[in-house]
């Protein structure tokens, strides 16, 4: 992986890189120059110095020929001594153009010194009109060596000529490619500067690019950067989360989803329970003439029938009330007592009803017509299957934050199984009430009412009885467990 | 858009790139080449060729003769020369080559004590050959090992030859000789004496003159009028034949006049070409040269020694006006 840190090292690098190249070759070239010129000037340096020393000698002989000295004798053989010292230097200098002049430069010193020798020995035997003879051929020589000097310099100018030229030339043609060489190394930074800047700016586009996305809520858009470095790795962290959030809210959908549909169902059932209620009972015509009828029992003394007929138009007047308001306990217990007198009117000994009821709790509210079909319920199962008869018990007990309702028969009792699907309302009931509301119906109009699914208990030993027990909160609302 | 960007990016990196890429090439193919170093083992000889009158196409063909075939031989050759007739130059020309110890000198000869005394004492200190050119000087006053250039003498005889032949044996001849004696001028002299002499009725008025231009006119003024009648000019000394020339022409008729000369001057060509000289002399001063390098190698390898002392004689022939009069 390319760190962003690695590219611009690698390009500050390069950049170091080549600079130093250039300074290098620069230096090299430079270099290279400085010792062609210095090679030149030493070529004129050592050609007029040769000559200097031949004038040299001419001034020292003189000065000997006029005071014959050892000390001057000693300069003369100094200066013959340089001569000759640089006659090996001049040999160094010789090529094929200027060979000719460079032997004659030597050859007219050789002659200089022969001739200046001859002068001095001519002075050594007193013949100072010869000595002063060979002094004055040494004098020409020495202007001959001056006029070679001139030609050889002329010659080496000639020579050099094309060398200068060449130079001169190299010197235009390097600052010619210093130019190009900028131009170039100038652009290709230029470029490869843009091109970093880019791949870090290019992805971070791209990311807010896809923030943006994200903010305005699309997280189904893949998000993608081109690059190899640390933003790759960012995004793709950018694509886990988008991804993690996506999954996240198609969850939450899914359970608000689940939970619109639970609460439909429940108004479903709550609605359609109501009106099959509603439509079942029409009694107004019937409520009436049953009051008519208690009337006219009463009045043809038939006391008995008269209370009776009252009983069952209280029950029906009481049914058919609302179903989903709420009555106190005493109002349930009153209509079951009135129910019960019914019942043992129809029974007589069959049916033996206890009533244990703590009166302090009475004022509680309930939902209307709860305890009604559970009582029916016990009667059916214990009272009307069997011909001896059987026992219903109906208690109201104080149980800390509850209300405890129990309902007890000896019926035969019912299986778990039932009990069970009771509980959970998926028990189809055939028996028919008077009421036209099974025990499932209060199950979940409790459940509703209370809101809370724990509220009932069924305990049944087969062939012993049932007992039905019903929780209800003393504040409503309130449904924590026992 | 992006694209046709990269494309122009990558164009310009490429002709940048090129004309670095040029640039750098040139840099590096900057060559020259300096010159072949110098053996001083395997020394070539140095020879000088000294003359004066530079400015002659004389001359010059001596030269080149001589350089090509230096060339030839594979030697040096330095033409050390001077315009005009200048003989300090020339001498230290002369001494010059001397005290730089050539392998062998071709000079000029000049018949002068300071020639002489160069050639004879210092040349033969450093025992540097000497091969007279062109002109000689005679080798006992010399010591120069041969001469290479026209036989004078014989170029005298056939100019005379000419004359007669053109003026017939009658009449006056003057003939212009440089005031200082030049052996090659007494050389011709000599020759066209020994042709006059046989013709008895042919009168020869030499008349020596300083070179210059004025001084000939005035001479050839003086000449006229000291002798009208006279029909032939031979300027001995081909320097003077402008000069002579000029002046006859201001006082008479050239036409009817026979006018000759030698070719070893620069105005000699022009005046044949103008009719003004019936017939020169022609030398061959090419082969001066080349034969003179030639010998002078063969002496210094040891091939011919001694050189012949006579000296080696080119041919001469006698070249008439084109126009023929």
């Amino acid at each position: 992986m390319n760190t962003i840190q690695k590219k611009i090292f690698t390009l500050t690098s390069v950049i170091v890189v080549i600079m130093m190249g250039i300074w290098i070759a620069l230096s090299l070239y430079i270099r290279q120059t400085h010792d062609q010129y210095n090679e030149i000037l030493q070529r004129y340096l050592v050609l007029n110095e040769a000559n200097e020393d031949s004038q040299t000698l001419i001034t020292e002989l003189n000065n000997y020929l006029y005071d014959p000295t050892p000390a001057n004798m000693r300069k003369i053989e100094d200066s013959e001594s340089a001569i000759l010292s640089m006659e090996s230097q001049i040999w160094e200098l010789g090529h094929v153009e200027n060979e000719f002049e460079l032997v004659n430069y030597i050859h007219l010193m050789d002659s200089l010194m022969a001739t200046v020798q001859r002068s001095i020995s001519l002075a050594d035997q007193e013949d100072s009109e010869a000595a002063f003879r060979e002094f004055s051929e040494a004098t020409r020589i020495a202007n001959y060596i001056s006029d070679t000097k001139t030609s050889l310099v002329e010659t080496e100018i000639e020579t050099y000529d094309v060398v200068y030229r060449g130079i001169i030339a190299r010197s235009t043609e390097v600052n010619r490619f210093g130019i190009w060489l900028i131009l170039l190394l100038t652009f290709t930074l230029m470029m490869f500067s843009y091109m970093l800047s880019r791949s870090i700016t290019r992805p971070i586009n791209q990311l807010t690019e896809a923030a943006n996305t994200l903010s305005l809520g699309d997280f189904e858009k893949v998000v993608t950067v081109h690059s190899n470095d640390e933003f790759s790795f960012l995004a793709k962290t950018f694509n886990r989360m988008r991804l993690n959030i996506n999954n996240l809210i198609l969850e939450i959908q899914k359970q608000a989803e689940l939970e619109k549909e639970l609460q439909d169902n429940k108004i479903l059932l709550h609605e359609s329970q109501f009106r099959s209620l509603q439509s079942q009972i029409n009694p107004h015509f019937l409520f009436n003439t049953l009051n008519t009828i208690s009337k006219k029992a009463y009045l043809e003394g038939s006391q008995e029938t008269s209370d009776m007929l009252v009983n069952v138009a209280d029950l029906l007047r009481y049914n058919l009330k609302s179903l989903d308001r709420s009555v106190t306990l005493m109002e349930e217990v009153a209509i079951l007592d009135r129910y019960m007198a019914i019942q043992k009117a129809r029974y007589t000994e069959r049916l033996i009803f206890l009533k244990d009821i703590d009166d302090t709790l009475l004022d509680s509210r309930i939902p209307a017509l709860t305890l009604q079909p559970i009582i029916e319920n016990a009667i059916i199962h214990s009272v009307e299957t069997r011909e001896e008869g059987g026992k219903v018990t109906f208690r109201i007990k104080n149980d800390r934050d509850f209300i405890r309702i129990e309902i007890e028969d000896d019926g035969p009792g019912i299986a778990q199984e039932t009990s069970d699907r009771l509980l959970d309302g998926s028990y189809v009931s055939k028996e028919g009430h008077s009421t036209g509301i099974g025990f499932i119906n209060v199950v979940k109009r409790m459940q509703l009412f209370y809101d809370s699914d724990d509220l009932i208990q069924i305990e049944s030993k087969l062939g012993l009885g049932t007992v039905i027990r019903l929780f209800i909160p003393k504040q409503r609302g309130v449904s924590e467990h026992v | 858009m992006n694209k046709l960007l990269s494309l122009f990016a990558l164009l310009t990196l490429s002709v940048l790139g090129y004309l670095t890429y040029v640039s750098a090439e040139s840099i590096i193919n900057t060559e020259w080449h300096e010159p072949l170093p110098l053996s001083r083992e395997n020394q070539h000889y140095r020879l000088v060729l000294i003359s004066q009158d530079s400015d002659t196409p004389f001359w010059n063909s001596v030269a080149k003769g001589a350089v090509e075939r230096a060339e030839q031989e594979g030697v040096m050759l330095e033409v050390l020369n001077n315009y005009g007739k200048n003989d300090e130059v020339f001498l230290s020309n002369l001494e010059l080559g001397i005290h730089s110890r050539v392998d062998g000198i071709i000079v000029q000869g000049l018949d002068e004590e300071a020639f002489k005394e160069l050639t004879k004492v210092k040349a033969a200190f450093y025992s540097i050959p000497i091969i007279t050119i062109g002109e000689d000087v005679p080798m006992e006053e010399s010591l120069r090992r041969t001469y290479v250039g026209s036989d004078h003498f014989l170029a005298g005889k056939l100019i005379a030859q000419q004359l007669i032949a053109d003026m017939g044996e009658t009449g006056e001849v003057a003939i212009l000789l440089d005031e200082n004696t030049h052996y090659y001028q007494t050389l011709r002299m000599e020759g066209i004496e020994s042709i006059l002499k046989l013709y008895p009725d042919i009168t020869l008025i030499k008349v020596p003159t300083d070179p210059s231009k004025d001084k000939v006119m005035a001479t050839t003024q003086n000449l006229l009028n000291q002798y009208p009648d006279i029909e032939g000019f031979i300027a001995v000394n081909a320097d003077a034949a402008s000069g002579m020339i000029q002046e006859i022409s201001r006082r008479k008729q050239i036409a009817p006049l026979y006018n000759y000369s030698f070719d070893d001057h620069a105005d000699i060509d022009s005046l044949m070409q103008q009719g003004k000289l019936d017939a020169i002399v022609a030398q061959d001063p090419e082969k001066m040269g080349n034969w003179g390098v030639g010998l002078l190698i063969e002496w210094l390898e040891g091939e011919t020694v001694p050189l012949d002392f006579d000296g080696y004689f080119t041919p001469v022939r006698i070249r008439e006006s084109q126009d023929g009069l």
